[in-house]
């Protein structure tokens, strides 16, 4: 068996040979006659007539085939660059000292300038109405803004930010800021002036709202959380009374309340009655307050005089 | 020997030796950049964009960048600068001899979108390549959507707006 | 073993339990929708008109949407200016100005469902042009909570 593929192999190497010899002698006998010359210096006849280019027609422009009647929403559907063979309106774009400024063809002027050619009013509408369904009404009944806020008191302020840039993440989204009414807390005198004093500057007057800013945690989540919390430990502290805040005495009141002063007990001895049964009292004790919170000014003094003459029962000075 | 001491010793050599002086003068201080220079024979070819000098731009032209990092309290304005120059480059190498106006960059949202005029001188098979090409690349490298919206004109003449 | 089976078996109705409460959720939408009173976009750009069209766009949206929208821009823009040398090196009485302007834009609309609200947004962020950055600030109204309501 061996030996039969063996002699096999030797006879087909043998003809191969055969051949390749055959070849060898018998091709350059007929290129070794004429031996091409290298010829360094091309000149124009070496090369036969030059191909004409061949010209691409252009297609014809998309305006010159459209319809009057058609549907624009569909030929530009999405935001792009300008494009004149796409638009069929006679747009001109540029400044030109005399004469008119330049026209849409091959103008890169009006390639630069966003368009809104996707965004006109029927389509607008048209996409309005379809995402309409993905939308919830308001409520009815909560039409005014006394009614929104004392059913929801509590305002919470955060904003979104879009830049055009391949991240999403703005440092500034995680800010958030609660707002409401100090009033919503229904808190009594005492309370309120703990709350006050633990608020400080975070609290206007002139419109009663608190307003508390969180930015120091990294995520939106995370500072709404941190404002709720602080709202829920503002209302508690002061709700809750300390064993030192018993201590208070007449000097640490923010504020002139005329029943806990000398000047109740003063008068009482002076008429020997009490206070609710001294005739013009309220009136004394309110002018007496004005001039202790307000302070010294020409109207208050002159209504502490007053006061002070209808509580004795003299002749008013005016009279 | 001779000569050449003859040489040296000649007056009329001492005389017009080359002194090498420091000169000073205060610099030219004409602004340059962007700005084109009229040329003797009126034939140096401009397009809107060249005409118009940098001060011009937000009046009489627009900005070839369109992104929010130079808004007040934009983010990344360095690395879209950087961005857009690399693009510019890549797209000149890539188109190369293509282009006949500026390079408009886009962005809108994560989108890239790169606008310019190009002349018709590429086949369009080629064409469809080189905007396959960019755009894969492209968006490979930024990390984000780039998308090319070009506008091919006839003749490089058409983009031209005035001789000087 | 004896204590095994008792704890698979409840931790088998454990999880019966969960699924169904899953399932649930999602059936009924019990998520409680968001009351939003104001939303208020601050459009900042560099070209005055691309702010007035893109505005224009987001009142005529929101009225598709049938919601109180107004709209109102900063007359004048704000300019950030860089002075420096003309020349590269000194020459201090040659200088350039170059300044960045940008104005300001604003839309708002008032007492949207948290739904409606993130249906805009969504509609009016895709179609913000090049060159514009928008800031969506929201005020969402919430009640008391229980915590604070009840004592």
């Amino acid at each position: 068996m061996l030996n039969l593929t063996k002699n096999i192999e030797r006879i087909i190497i043998r003809n191969i040979e055969k051949q390749y010899i055959a070849s060898y002698f018998s091709a350059p006998n007929e290129q070794n006659d004429d031996f091409k010359a290298l010829n360094l210096k091309t000149n124009k006849s070496q090369f036969g007539p030059r191909r004409p280019l061949r010209k691409v027609k252009p297609v014809e422009t998309r305006t010159s085939q459209m319809e009057v009647d058609q549907d624009w929403g569909s030929v530009w559907p999405a935001p792009r660059s300008f494009h004149p063979a796409v638009v069929p309106l006679p747009i001109r774009q540029g400044y030109v000292e005399k004469g008119a400024p330049p026209d849409k063809y091959a103008n890169a002027e009006l390639m630069k300038i966003p368009n809104f050619l996707h965004l006109t009013p029927p389509v607008i509408k048209r996409q309005c109405e379809a995402l309409k369904k993905f939308c919830t009404p308001w409520p009815k009944n909560l039409n005014n803004q006394e009614k929104i806020e004392k059913l929801f008191p509590i305002e919470v302020i955060s904003s979104d930010y879009c830049h055009s840039s391949p991240t999403i993440r703005d440092p500034l989204a995680r800010i958030v800021t609660i707002r409401f009414k100090k009033s919503a807390l229904n808190l009594n005198e005492r309370e309120t002036d703990k709350f006050r004093r633990l608020v400080g500057e975070r609290y206007n007057e002139e419109n009663d709202t608190v307003t508390i800013v969180t930015d120091r945690c990294p995520l939106k989540k995370q500072n709404y959380d941190y404002a709720m919390y602080l709202l829920t430990a503002l209302y508690h502290e002061s709700k809750n009374v300390e064993p030192w805040e018993e201590l208070k005495n007449e000097a640490d009141m923010e504020k002139y309340v005329w029943e806990n002063n000398a000047s109740k007990v003063n008068v009482e001895r002076l008429f020997n009655k009490t206070s609710s049964e001294i005739p013009n009292i309220s009136v004394y004790s309110e002018a007496l307050v004005n001039y202790m919170n307000e302070g010294e000014n020409d109207y208050t003094v002159a209504k502490y005089g007053e006061a002070v003459k209808q509580l004795l029962n003299l002749p008013s000075s005016t009279k | 020997m001779n000569v050449l001491i003859k040489n040296i010793y000649n007056p009329f050599k001492t005389q017009c030796q080359i002194v090498r002086n420091l000169h000073v003068s205060p610099i030219y201080l004409k602004t340059q950049a962007g700005r084109y220079r009229i040329t003797p024979k009126k034939d140096f070819p401009l397009t809107y964009e060249m005409a118009n000098p940098p001060h011009m731009i937000a009046s009489r032209k627009a900005w070839n960048s369109w992104n929010t990092s130079n808004v007040q309290g934009g983010l990344r304005s360095s690395e879209t600068a950087v961005e857009d120059h690399f693009i510019r480059k890549f797209m000149i190498g890539t188109w190369h001899g293509l282009f006949v106006s500026e390079i408009i960059i886009k962005r809108q949202h994560n989108i890239i979108r790169i606008a310019g005029l190009i002349s018709r001188t590429a086949s369009s098979r080629k064409m469809y390549f080189l905007i396959g090409y960019t755009e894969e690349l492209l968006s490979i490298w930024l990390q984000c959507p780039v998308k090319l919206e070009l506008q091919t004109v006839a003749d490089k003449k058409d983009v031209i707006f005035k001789y000087i | 073993m004896n204590r095994l089976i008792p704890l698979l078996g409840w931790r088998n109705v454990q999880r019966c339990f969960s699924s169904v409460a899953a399932s649930e959720a999602i059936s009924s939408e019990s998520e409680t929708d968001k009351l939003i009173k104001t939303l208020e976009l601050e459009v900042r750009g560099n070209d005055p008109a691309v702010l007035k069209s893109f505005c224009k766009f987001a009142v005529t949206a929101g009225n598709h949407f049938g919601l109180e929208s107004k709209t109102w821009n900063l007359r004048k823009p704000t300019n950030e200016r860089f002075t420096v040398l003309k020349s590269v090196h000194i020459y201090k009485k040659h200088r350039v100005q170059y300044e960045i302007r940008t104005y300001f834009s604003f839309v708002q609309y008032s007492l949207l469902t948290g739904s409606t609200a993130d249906t805009l947004l969504e509609y009016v962020e895709r179609n913000l042009p090049e060159g514009v950055a928008l800031k969506a600030t929201k005020v969402e109204v919430q009640q008391m909570p229980d915590h604070i309501k009840s004592s």
